[in-house]
Protein backbone atom coordinates (compact mmCIF):
# COMPACT_ATOMS: atom_id res chain seq x y z
CA UNK A 1 0.00 0.00 0.00
CA UNK A 2 1.07 3.59 -0.68
CA UNK A 3 0.37 5.93 1.71
CA UNK A 4 1.15 9.79 0.62
CA UNK A 5 1.04 12.33 3.63
CA UNK A 6 1.56 16.42 3.19
CA UNK A 7 3.51 15.88 0.33
CA UNK A 8 5.35 19.56 -0.57
CA UNK A 9 7.91 20.27 -3.47
CA UNK A 10 8.44 23.64 -5.01
CA UNK A 11 11.54 24.40 -7.56
CA UNK A 12 12.00 28.13 -6.26
CA UNK A 13 8.74 30.23 -6.23
CA UNK A 14 7.07 27.59 -8.10
CA UNK A 15 5.06 25.17 -6.53
CA UNK A 16 4.39 21.68 -7.63
CA UNK A 17 3.12 19.65 -4.86
CA UNK A 18 1.25 21.42 -2.03
CA UNK A 19 -0.30 18.99 1.17
CA UNK A 20 -1.15 16.58 -1.20
CA UNK A 21 -2.48 13.11 0.12
CA UNK A 22 -3.21 10.01 -1.36
CA UNK A 23 -3.96 6.38 -0.96
CA UNK A 24 -3.11 3.49 -3.15
CA UNK A 25 -4.05 -0.04 -2.10
CA UNK A 26 -2.58 -3.24 -2.89
CA UNK A 27 -3.65 -4.70 -6.40
CA UNK A 28 -5.61 -1.15 -7.56
CA UNK A 29 -5.21 -0.09 -10.98
CA UNK A 30 -4.83 4.39 -10.52
CA UNK A 31 -5.12 6.88 -13.21
CA UNK A 32 -3.66 10.09 -12.54
CA UNK A 33 -5.49 13.11 -14.54
CA UNK A 34 -4.63 16.75 -14.64
CA UNK A 35 -3.65 19.46 -17.28
CA UNK A 36 -0.09 19.50 -18.57
CA UNK A 37 2.56 21.43 -16.12
CA UNK A 38 0.74 20.21 -13.18
CA UNK A 39 3.91 18.42 -11.90
CA UNK A 40 2.75 15.00 -12.21
CA UNK A 41 5.76 14.16 -13.21
CA UNK A 42 7.44 14.97 -10.78
CA UNK A 43 4.96 13.67 -8.39
CA UNK A 44 5.32 10.65 -9.61
CA UNK A 45 9.40 10.76 -9.12
CA UNK A 46 8.58 11.91 -5.33
CA UNK A 47 6.60 8.74 -5.17
CA UNK A 48 9.51 6.51 -5.81
CA UNK A 49 12.26 8.59 -4.70
CA UNK A 50 13.52 9.92 -7.59
CA UNK A 51 12.93 13.40 -6.37
CA UNK A 52 13.33 14.55 -2.52
CA UNK A 53 10.25 16.24 -1.06
CA UNK A 54 10.75 19.81 0.94
CA UNK A 55 8.21 17.85 3.37
CA UNK A 56 5.74 14.90 3.87
CA UNK A 57 5.91 11.40 3.58
CA UNK A 58 5.34 8.84 1.04
CA UNK A 59 5.10 5.07 2.82
CA UNK A 60 5.32 2.25 0.86
CA UNK A 61 4.17 -0.78 3.13
CA UNK A 62 4.98 1.34 5.62
CA UNK A 63 8.10 2.31 4.85
CA UNK A 64 9.17 5.68 4.38
CA UNK A 65 11.16 6.60 1.63
CA UNK A 66 11.31 9.83 1.85
CA UNK A 67 13.59 9.17 5.19
CA UNK A 68 15.89 6.76 3.51
CA UNK A 69 19.62 6.78 2.98
CA UNK A 70 21.00 5.89 -0.96
CA UNK A 71 21.15 2.35 -0.38
CA UNK A 72 18.70 1.46 1.21
CA UNK A 73 16.36 3.43 -1.74
CA UNK A 74 17.43 1.03 -3.55
CA UNK A 75 15.50 -1.35 -2.46
CA UNK A 76 12.53 0.51 -3.12
CA UNK A 77 13.55 0.00 -7.12
CA UNK A 78 13.09 -3.41 -6.81
CA UNK A 79 9.44 -2.97 -4.87
CA UNK A 80 8.48 -0.52 -7.57
CA UNK A 81 9.58 -0.03 -11.45
CA UNK A 82 8.93 3.08 -13.45
CA UNK A 83 8.18 3.30 -16.75
CA UNK A 84 9.65 6.60 -18.16
CA UNK A 85 7.26 9.32 -20.43
CA UNK A 86 9.43 8.58 -23.49
CA UNK A 87 11.25 5.30 -22.17
CA UNK A 88 14.39 6.17 -21.61
CA UNK A 89 15.98 3.31 -23.03
CA UNK A 90 20.24 3.52 -22.95
CA UNK A 91 21.41 4.82 -26.26
CA UNK A 92 24.33 3.36 -25.86
CA UNK A 93 23.02 -0.39 -25.46
CA UNK A 94 21.02 -2.59 -27.96
CA UNK A 95 17.45 -4.25 -26.57
CA UNK A 96 18.81 -7.35 -25.80
CA UNK A 97 21.65 -5.59 -23.36
CA UNK A 98 18.84 -2.89 -22.45
CA UNK A 99 16.60 -5.16 -20.95
CA UNK A 100 18.71 -7.46 -19.49
CA UNK A 101 21.36 -4.93 -18.38
CA UNK A 102 19.97 -5.37 -14.01
CA UNK A 103 20.74 -9.10 -14.63
CA UNK A 104 24.29 -8.32 -16.53
CA UNK A 105 25.63 -5.45 -13.52
CA UNK A 106 25.07 -8.58 -11.28
CA UNK A 107 27.69 -10.26 -13.17
CA UNK A 108 25.14 -13.21 -14.93
CA UNK A 109 26.64 -14.02 -18.47
CA UNK A 110 24.82 -13.65 -21.72
CA UNK A 111 23.52 -17.26 -21.67
CA UNK A 112 21.91 -16.94 -18.69
CA UNK A 113 20.52 -13.75 -19.36
CA UNK A 114 18.89 -14.51 -23.49
CA UNK A 115 16.43 -16.64 -22.51
CA UNK A 116 15.36 -14.73 -19.82
CA UNK A 117 15.07 -11.29 -21.85
CA UNK A 118 13.24 -13.48 -24.93
CA UNK A 119 10.79 -14.32 -22.70
CA UNK A 120 9.97 -10.75 -21.78
CA UNK A 121 10.00 -9.34 -25.06
CA UNK A 122 7.27 -11.50 -25.77
CA UNK A 123 5.14 -10.91 -23.07
CA UNK A 124 5.32 -7.07 -23.90
CA UNK A 125 4.35 -8.27 -27.40
CA UNK A 126 7.51 -7.52 -29.58
CA UNK A 127 9.34 -10.38 -31.85
CA UNK A 128 12.93 -11.55 -30.89
CA UNK A 129 14.38 -10.18 -33.98
CA UNK A 130 14.54 -6.55 -32.30
CA UNK A 131 16.63 -7.65 -29.67
CA UNK A 132 19.87 -6.60 -31.97
CA UNK A 133 18.71 -3.18 -32.39
CA UNK A 134 19.82 -0.27 -31.09
CA UNK A 135 16.73 2.62 -29.61
CA UNK A 136 16.95 5.20 -32.33
CA UNK A 137 16.05 1.87 -34.64
CA UNK A 138 12.67 1.49 -32.69
CA UNK A 139 9.76 3.33 -33.61
CA UNK A 140 7.84 5.28 -30.24
CA UNK A 141 5.26 2.32 -29.32
CA UNK A 142 8.71 -0.54 -29.48
CA UNK A 143 10.26 1.43 -27.37
CA UNK A 144 8.01 1.92 -24.79
CA UNK A 145 7.40 -1.94 -24.87
CA UNK A 146 10.85 -2.31 -24.44
CA UNK A 147 10.90 -0.02 -21.46
CA UNK A 148 7.86 -1.74 -19.81
CA UNK A 149 9.95 -5.41 -21.04
CA UNK A 150 13.39 -3.95 -19.05
CA UNK A 151 11.13 -2.91 -15.95
CA UNK A 152 9.46 -5.73 -15.50
CA UNK A 153 12.69 -7.55 -15.25
CA UNK A 154 13.07 -6.84 -11.68
CA UNK A 155 9.33 -8.38 -10.90
CA UNK A 156 8.16 -4.74 -8.94
CA UNK A 157 5.08 -5.36 -7.22
CA UNK A 158 3.93 -1.36 -7.89
CA UNK A 159 4.23 -0.62 -11.69
CA UNK A 160 4.38 3.04 -12.46
CA UNK A 161 4.02 4.76 -15.75
CA UNK A 162 4.52 7.99 -16.62
CA UNK A 163 2.29 8.99 -19.88
CA UNK A 164 3.01 5.51 -21.55
CA UNK A 165 0.82 6.81 -24.79
CA UNK A 166 1.87 10.32 -25.32
CA UNK A 167 2.81 10.86 -29.00
CA UNK A 168 1.29 7.76 -30.43
CA UNK A 169 -1.50 6.83 -32.85
CA UNK A 170 -5.03 5.73 -31.63
CA UNK A 171 -4.09 2.07 -32.51
CA UNK A 172 -0.94 1.83 -30.51
CA UNK A 173 -2.42 3.67 -27.75
CA UNK A 174 -5.15 1.20 -27.43
CA UNK A 175 -2.53 -1.78 -28.25
CA UNK A 176 -0.42 -0.03 -25.12
CA UNK A 177 -3.29 0.46 -22.62
CA UNK A 178 -4.21 -2.98 -23.07
CA UNK A 179 -0.32 -4.22 -22.38
CA UNK A 180 -0.47 -2.42 -19.36
CA UNK A 181 -3.79 -3.71 -17.84
CA UNK A 182 -2.49 -7.65 -19.13
CA UNK A 183 0.47 -6.83 -17.09
CA UNK A 184 -1.65 -5.37 -14.20
CA UNK A 185 -3.79 -8.38 -14.59
CA UNK A 186 -1.05 -11.53 -14.91
CA UNK A 187 1.81 -10.13 -12.62
CA UNK A 188 -0.82 -8.61 -9.98
CA UNK A 189 0.92 -5.87 -9.73
CA UNK A 190 -0.44 -2.19 -8.37
CA UNK A 191 -0.23 0.70 -10.82
CA UNK A 192 -0.26 3.88 -11.73
CA UNK A 193 -0.69 5.32 -14.69
CA UNK A 194 -0.47 9.07 -15.50
CA UNK A 195 -2.45 9.57 -18.72
CA UNK A 196 -4.10 12.54 -20.66
CA UNK A 197 -6.08 9.95 -22.66
CA UNK A 198 -9.15 9.22 -21.27
CA UNK A 199 -9.44 5.51 -23.36
CA UNK A 200 -7.56 4.97 -19.75
CA UNK A 201 -10.63 5.07 -17.55
CA UNK A 202 -11.50 1.69 -19.74
CA UNK A 203 -8.66 -0.27 -17.54
CA UNK A 204 -7.93 1.60 -14.83
CA UNK A 205 -9.98 0.66 -11.24
CA UNK A 206 -9.49 4.44 -9.39
CA UNK A 207 -8.66 7.79 -10.90
CA UNK A 208 -7.28 10.74 -9.23
CA UNK A 209 -7.37 14.02 -10.48
CA UNK A 210 -4.19 16.31 -9.72
CA UNK A 211 -4.77 20.41 -9.74
CA UNK A 212 -2.77 22.78 -8.49
CA UNK A 213 -0.75 20.46 -6.45
CA UNK A 214 -3.76 18.80 -4.92
CA UNK A 215 -5.42 15.93 -5.74
CA UNK A 216 -9.08 17.21 -6.08
CA UNK A 217 -10.70 13.90 -6.91
CA UNK A 218 -10.37 10.39 -5.98
CA UNK A 219 -13.27 7.34 -7.19
CA UNK A 220 -13.70 5.01 -9.32
CA UNK A 221 -13.14 4.83 -12.83
CA UNK A 222 -16.35 2.77 -14.02
CA UNK A 223 -18.58 5.96 -12.94
CA UNK A 224 -16.37 8.41 -13.76
CA UNK A 225 -18.63 9.67 -16.66
CA UNK A 226 -21.17 10.00 -13.99
CA UNK A 227 -19.33 11.83 -11.36
CA UNK A 228 -20.14 15.49 -10.63
CA UNK A 229 -17.29 16.74 -9.10
CA UNK A 230 -16.92 19.91 -11.09
CA UNK A 231 -12.55 19.60 -11.90
CA UNK A 232 -12.85 16.27 -13.33
CA UNK A 233 -16.77 17.11 -15.15
CA UNK A 234 -14.48 19.91 -17.11
CA UNK A 235 -11.48 17.69 -17.21
CA UNK A 236 -12.69 15.20 -18.70
CA UNK A 237 -14.99 16.80 -21.16
CA UNK A 238 -12.95 19.39 -22.53
CA UNK A 239 -14.59 22.27 -21.28
CA UNK A 240 -13.16 25.60 -21.50
CA UNK A 241 -15.55 27.00 -18.64
CA UNK A 242 -14.66 25.75 -15.33
CA UNK A 243 -12.98 25.70 -11.83
CA UNK A 244 -9.77 25.16 -13.81
CA UNK A 245 -8.42 27.92 -15.46
CA UNK A 246 -6.62 28.36 -18.50
CA UNK A 247 -3.17 29.47 -17.89
CA UNK A 248 -1.26 31.46 -20.85
CA UNK A 249 -4.24 31.62 -23.23
CA UNK A 250 -6.01 34.93 -24.50
CA UNK A 251 -9.65 34.47 -24.16
CA UNK A 252 -11.39 35.63 -27.56
CA UNK A 253 -14.12 38.21 -27.35
CA UNK B 1 23.03 50.79 -4.18
CA UNK B 2 25.09 50.38 -1.65
CA UNK B 3 22.57 47.76 -0.05
CA UNK B 4 22.11 46.28 -3.24
CA UNK B 5 25.86 45.74 -4.20
CA UNK B 6 26.66 44.00 -0.89
CA UNK B 7 23.28 42.16 -1.64
CA UNK B 8 24.67 40.83 -4.95
CA UNK B 9 27.98 40.42 -3.51
CA UNK B 10 26.61 38.12 -0.44
CA UNK B 11 24.52 36.51 -3.01
CA UNK B 12 27.44 35.85 -5.39
CA UNK B 13 29.95 34.72 -2.75
CA UNK B 14 27.50 32.33 -1.65
CA UNK B 15 26.79 30.64 -5.61
CA UNK B 16 30.15 30.03 -5.76
CA UNK B 17 30.52 28.31 -2.25
CA UNK B 18 27.47 26.08 -3.03
CA UNK B 19 28.88 25.44 -6.63
CA UNK B 20 32.39 24.10 -4.96
CA UNK B 21 30.60 22.77 -2.45
CA UNK B 22 28.65 20.82 -4.78
CA UNK B 23 31.81 19.66 -7.02
CA UNK B 24 33.53 18.74 -3.83
CA UNK B 25 30.95 16.57 -2.35
CA UNK B 26 30.30 14.80 -5.91
CA UNK B 27 33.99 14.05 -6.03
CA UNK B 28 33.79 12.44 -2.57
CA UNK B 29 30.92 10.41 -3.82
CA UNK B 30 32.88 9.25 -6.78
CA UNK B 31 36.11 8.34 -4.44
CA UNK B 32 33.60 6.23 -1.99
CA UNK B 33 32.27 4.40 -4.99
CA UNK B 34 35.15 3.35 -6.63
CA UNK B 35 36.47 2.13 -3.09
CA UNK B 36 32.99 0.50 -2.03
CA UNK B 37 31.71 -0.82 -5.15
CA UNK B 38 33.31 -3.30 -7.88
CA UNK B 39 34.75 -1.56 -10.57
CA UNK B 40 33.70 -1.56 -14.07
CA UNK B 41 36.75 -3.19 -15.44
CA UNK B 42 35.44 -3.13 -19.14
CA UNK B 43 34.07 0.17 -19.20
CA UNK B 44 37.16 1.87 -17.78
CA UNK B 45 39.67 0.55 -20.13
CA UNK B 46 36.61 1.72 -23.18
CA UNK B 47 37.19 4.79 -21.63
CA UNK B 48 40.93 4.79 -21.16
CA UNK B 49 40.96 3.91 -25.12
CA UNK B 50 38.93 6.60 -25.95
CA UNK B 51 40.36 9.39 -24.28
CA UNK B 52 43.90 8.22 -25.09
CA UNK B 53 43.94 6.09 -28.59
CA UNK B 54 41.52 8.67 -29.37
CA UNK B 55 43.66 11.98 -28.35
CA UNK B 56 47.28 10.28 -29.68
CA UNK B 57 47.08 11.98 -32.99
CA UNK B 58 46.12 15.52 -31.78
CA UNK B 59 48.94 15.01 -29.04
CA UNK B 60 51.27 14.47 -31.62
CA UNK B 61 50.72 17.60 -33.22
CA UNK B 62 50.85 20.24 -30.63
CA UNK B 63 53.73 18.54 -28.79
CA UNK B 64 55.88 18.81 -31.70
CA UNK B 65 54.57 22.19 -32.54
CA UNK B 66 55.14 23.71 -29.12
CA UNK B 67 58.41 22.00 -29.05
CA UNK B 68 59.52 22.73 -32.29
CA UNK B 69 58.42 26.28 -31.41
CA UNK B 70 59.81 26.36 -28.30
CA UNK B 71 63.66 25.46 -29.47
CA UNK B 72 63.33 28.27 -31.91
CA UNK B 73 62.16 30.75 -29.01
CA UNK B 74 64.75 29.86 -26.43
CA UNK B 75 67.73 30.15 -29.07
CA UNK B 76 67.05 33.56 -30.12
CA UNK B 77 67.06 34.38 -26.73
CA UNK B 78 70.27 32.46 -25.40
CA UNK B 79 72.17 33.96 -29.01
CA UNK B 80 72.48 36.73 -27.44
CA UNK B 81 74.23 35.39 -24.40
CA UNK B 82 76.58 33.18 -26.43
CA UNK B 83 75.01 30.29 -24.46
CA UNK B 84 72.96 28.29 -26.82
CA UNK B 85 73.88 25.15 -25.33
CA UNK B 86 71.24 25.42 -23.15
CA UNK B 87 68.41 25.17 -25.79
CA UNK B 88 68.32 21.32 -25.36
CA UNK B 89 68.01 21.19 -21.40
CA UNK B 90 65.43 24.26 -21.58
CA UNK B 91 63.41 22.57 -24.01
CA UNK B 92 63.33 19.59 -22.45
CA UNK B 93 62.77 20.77 -18.82
CA UNK B 94 60.00 22.70 -19.85
CA UNK B 95 58.12 20.16 -22.26
CA UNK B 96 58.46 17.29 -18.99
CA UNK B 97 57.55 19.84 -16.30
CA UNK B 98 54.99 22.25 -17.75
CA UNK B 99 54.18 21.90 -21.66
CA UNK B 100 53.54 18.10 -21.40
CA UNK B 101 51.13 18.20 -19.25
CA UNK B 102 49.30 21.56 -19.65
CA UNK B 103 49.07 20.66 -23.33
CA UNK B 104 47.99 17.30 -22.88
CA UNK B 105 45.43 18.49 -20.12
CA UNK B 106 43.94 20.97 -22.43
CA UNK B 107 43.79 18.53 -25.51
CA UNK B 108 42.00 16.06 -23.61
CA UNK B 109 39.28 18.72 -21.77
CA UNK B 110 38.66 19.90 -25.72
CA UNK B 111 38.58 16.57 -27.28
CA UNK B 112 37.38 13.88 -24.20
CA UNK B 113 36.16 15.63 -21.68
CA UNK B 114 33.32 18.09 -23.84
CA UNK B 115 32.55 14.79 -25.02
CA UNK B 116 31.80 13.74 -21.72
CA UNK B 117 29.76 16.33 -20.69
CA UNK B 118 27.67 16.28 -23.81
CA UNK B 119 27.19 12.53 -23.40
CA UNK B 120 26.28 12.58 -19.49
CA UNK B 121 24.29 15.52 -19.73
CA UNK B 122 22.18 14.19 -22.81
CA UNK B 123 21.82 10.99 -20.76
CA UNK B 124 20.43 13.10 -17.96
CA UNK B 125 18.39 15.28 -20.15
CA UNK B 126 16.63 11.94 -21.47
CA UNK B 127 15.86 10.41 -17.94
CA UNK B 128 18.41 7.68 -18.89
CA UNK B 129 20.62 8.52 -15.86
CA UNK B 130 17.12 7.97 -13.70
CA UNK B 131 15.83 4.92 -15.43
CA UNK B 132 19.41 3.35 -14.04
CA UNK B 133 18.58 4.03 -10.62
CA UNK B 134 14.97 2.73 -11.05
CA UNK B 135 17.19 -0.40 -12.42
CA UNK B 136 18.91 -0.51 -9.10
CA UNK B 137 22.27 0.55 -10.66
CA UNK B 138 24.16 2.90 -9.14
CA UNK B 139 25.17 5.47 -12.00
CA UNK B 140 28.13 6.80 -10.26
CA UNK B 141 29.63 3.60 -10.49
CA UNK B 142 28.31 3.03 -13.77
CA UNK B 143 29.02 6.35 -15.62
CA UNK B 144 31.20 8.48 -13.48
CA UNK B 145 34.13 6.41 -11.59
CA UNK B 146 35.18 4.84 -14.93
CA UNK B 147 35.72 8.01 -16.59
CA UNK B 148 37.42 9.33 -13.77
CA UNK B 149 39.67 6.62 -13.03
CA UNK B 150 40.33 6.27 -16.68
CA UNK B 151 41.31 9.71 -17.60
CA UNK B 152 43.52 9.73 -13.81
CA UNK B 153 45.51 6.96 -15.57
CA UNK B 154 45.82 7.83 -19.61
CA UNK B 155 46.22 11.67 -19.13
CA UNK B 156 49.87 11.02 -17.78
CA UNK B 157 50.89 8.79 -20.47
CA UNK B 158 49.54 11.11 -22.84
CA UNK B 159 51.82 13.98 -20.82
CA UNK B 160 54.76 11.82 -21.65
CA UNK B 161 53.92 11.41 -25.19
CA UNK B 162 53.54 14.98 -25.83
CA UNK B 163 57.01 15.79 -24.01
CA UNK B 164 58.52 12.78 -25.85
CA UNK B 165 57.59 14.48 -29.01
CA UNK B 166 58.17 18.00 -28.16
CA UNK B 167 61.21 17.15 -27.17
CA UNK B 168 62.25 15.39 -30.18
CA UNK B 169 60.34 18.05 -32.36
CA UNK B 170 62.77 20.69 -30.48
CA UNK B 171 65.82 17.91 -31.17
CA UNK B 172 65.13 18.40 -34.79
CA UNK B 173 64.70 22.14 -35.22
CA UNK B 174 67.67 22.93 -32.82
CA UNK B 175 70.15 19.87 -34.82
CA UNK B 176 68.57 20.41 -38.39
CA UNK B 177 67.32 24.63 -38.33
CA UNK B 178 69.17 26.10 -36.34
CA UNK B 179 72.61 23.88 -36.67
CA UNK B 180 73.27 23.38 -32.75
CA UNK B 181 75.78 20.63 -32.67
CA UNK B 182 74.03 17.06 -31.43
CA UNK B 183 76.70 15.82 -29.14
CA UNK B 184 76.71 19.10 -27.79
CA UNK B 185 72.70 19.09 -27.10
CA UNK B 186 72.55 15.68 -25.79
CA UNK B 187 75.49 16.12 -23.54
CA UNK B 188 73.91 19.64 -22.17
CA UNK B 189 70.83 17.61 -21.62
CA UNK B 190 72.48 15.07 -19.85
CA UNK B 191 74.28 17.36 -17.30
CA UNK B 192 71.29 19.39 -16.58
CA UNK B 193 67.87 17.69 -16.24
CA UNK B 194 67.03 15.98 -13.43
CA UNK B 195 65.16 12.86 -12.65
CA UNK B 196 62.25 15.16 -10.68
CA UNK B 197 61.60 17.34 -13.81
CA UNK B 198 60.16 13.95 -15.39
CA UNK B 199 58.50 12.51 -12.02
CA UNK B 200 57.15 15.63 -11.42
CA UNK B 201 55.41 16.08 -15.29
CA UNK B 202 54.11 13.17 -14.26
CA UNK B 203 52.59 13.65 -11.11
CA UNK B 204 51.38 17.18 -12.21
CA UNK B 205 49.41 15.31 -15.16
CA UNK B 206 47.28 12.51 -12.72
CA UNK B 207 46.30 15.52 -10.48
CA UNK B 208 45.42 17.14 -14.19
CA UNK B 209 43.92 14.44 -15.23
CA UNK B 210 41.74 13.68 -12.45
CA UNK B 211 40.63 17.30 -11.85
CA UNK B 212 39.23 17.66 -15.71
CA UNK B 213 37.45 14.10 -15.48
CA UNK B 214 35.14 15.33 -12.37
CA UNK B 215 34.42 18.82 -13.75
CA UNK B 216 33.51 17.33 -17.16
CA UNK B 217 31.65 14.30 -15.61
CA UNK B 218 30.09 16.72 -12.62
CA UNK B 219 28.55 19.11 -15.37
CA UNK B 220 27.19 16.13 -17.60
CA UNK B 221 25.58 14.52 -14.56
CA UNK B 222 24.12 17.70 -13.29
CA UNK B 223 22.76 18.69 -16.90
CA UNK B 224 19.55 20.64 -16.54
CA UNK B 225 17.61 22.54 -19.29
CA UNK B 226 16.76 20.65 -22.15
CA UNK B 227 19.34 21.27 -25.29
CA UNK B 228 20.01 24.48 -24.19
CA UNK B 229 21.22 24.06 -20.99
CA UNK B 230 23.20 20.94 -22.35
CA UNK B 231 25.09 23.54 -24.51
CA UNK B 232 25.99 25.96 -21.81
CA UNK B 233 27.11 23.60 -19.46
CA UNK B 234 29.26 21.74 -22.39
CA UNK B 235 30.88 25.25 -22.62
CA UNK B 236 31.23 25.73 -19.02
CA UNK B 237 32.71 22.26 -18.31
CA UNK B 238 35.54 23.59 -21.15
CA UNK B 239 36.61 26.74 -19.47
CA UNK B 240 35.90 25.40 -15.93
CA UNK B 241 38.12 22.48 -16.52
CA UNK B 242 40.90 24.69 -18.63
CA UNK B 243 41.02 27.71 -15.77
CA UNK B 244 40.85 24.78 -13.21
CA UNK B 245 43.81 22.98 -14.53
CA UNK B 246 45.97 26.10 -15.28
CA UNK B 247 45.13 26.76 -11.84
CA UNK B 248 46.57 23.65 -10.63
CA UNK B 249 49.73 23.78 -12.49
CA UNK B 250 50.40 27.04 -10.76
CA UNK B 251 49.86 25.60 -7.48
CA UNK B 252 51.54 22.52 -8.15
CA UNK B 253 54.49 24.28 -9.56
CA UNK B 254 54.88 26.36 -6.12
CA UNK B 255 54.42 23.44 -4.29
CA UNK B 256 57.34 20.94 -6.50
CA UNK B 257 59.58 23.69 -8.01
CA UNK B 258 59.88 26.43 -5.66
CA UNK B 259 62.51 25.98 -2.65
Amino acid sequence: MIQIRNLKKAFGPKVITRDLNLDVQDGEFLAIIGRSGEGKSVFLKQIIGLIKPDSGSVLIDGQDITKLGRRARQQIFHKCGYVFQFAALLDSLNVLENIGITLFENGRSMDEVTPLVEAKIKSVGLAEDVLDKYPDELSGGMKKRVGLARTLMLNPKILIYDEPTTGLDPITVRLIHELIHKTHVEQKVTSIVISHDIEIFKYATQVAMLHEGKIVYKGPAKTIWECDNPYIYQFIRGLPEGPIKQIGFVKEV
Amino acid sequence: MLTRFVDNLGSGTLGICRRFGSIGVFCIDAIRTLFTTRLKVKKTFYQMSYIGVGSLSIIFLVGSAVGAVLALQIYIGLERYGATQFVGPIVFIAMAREFGPIFASLMVIGRAGSAMTAELGSMRISEQIDALQTLCINPLQYLIVPRILASTIIVPFLSIFCSFFGIFAGYVTSIYVLNINPETYMEAIRSNVELSDITNGIIKAIAFGFILSVIATYKGYTTKGGAKGLGICTTQSVVFANVSVILADYILSSLMFTK
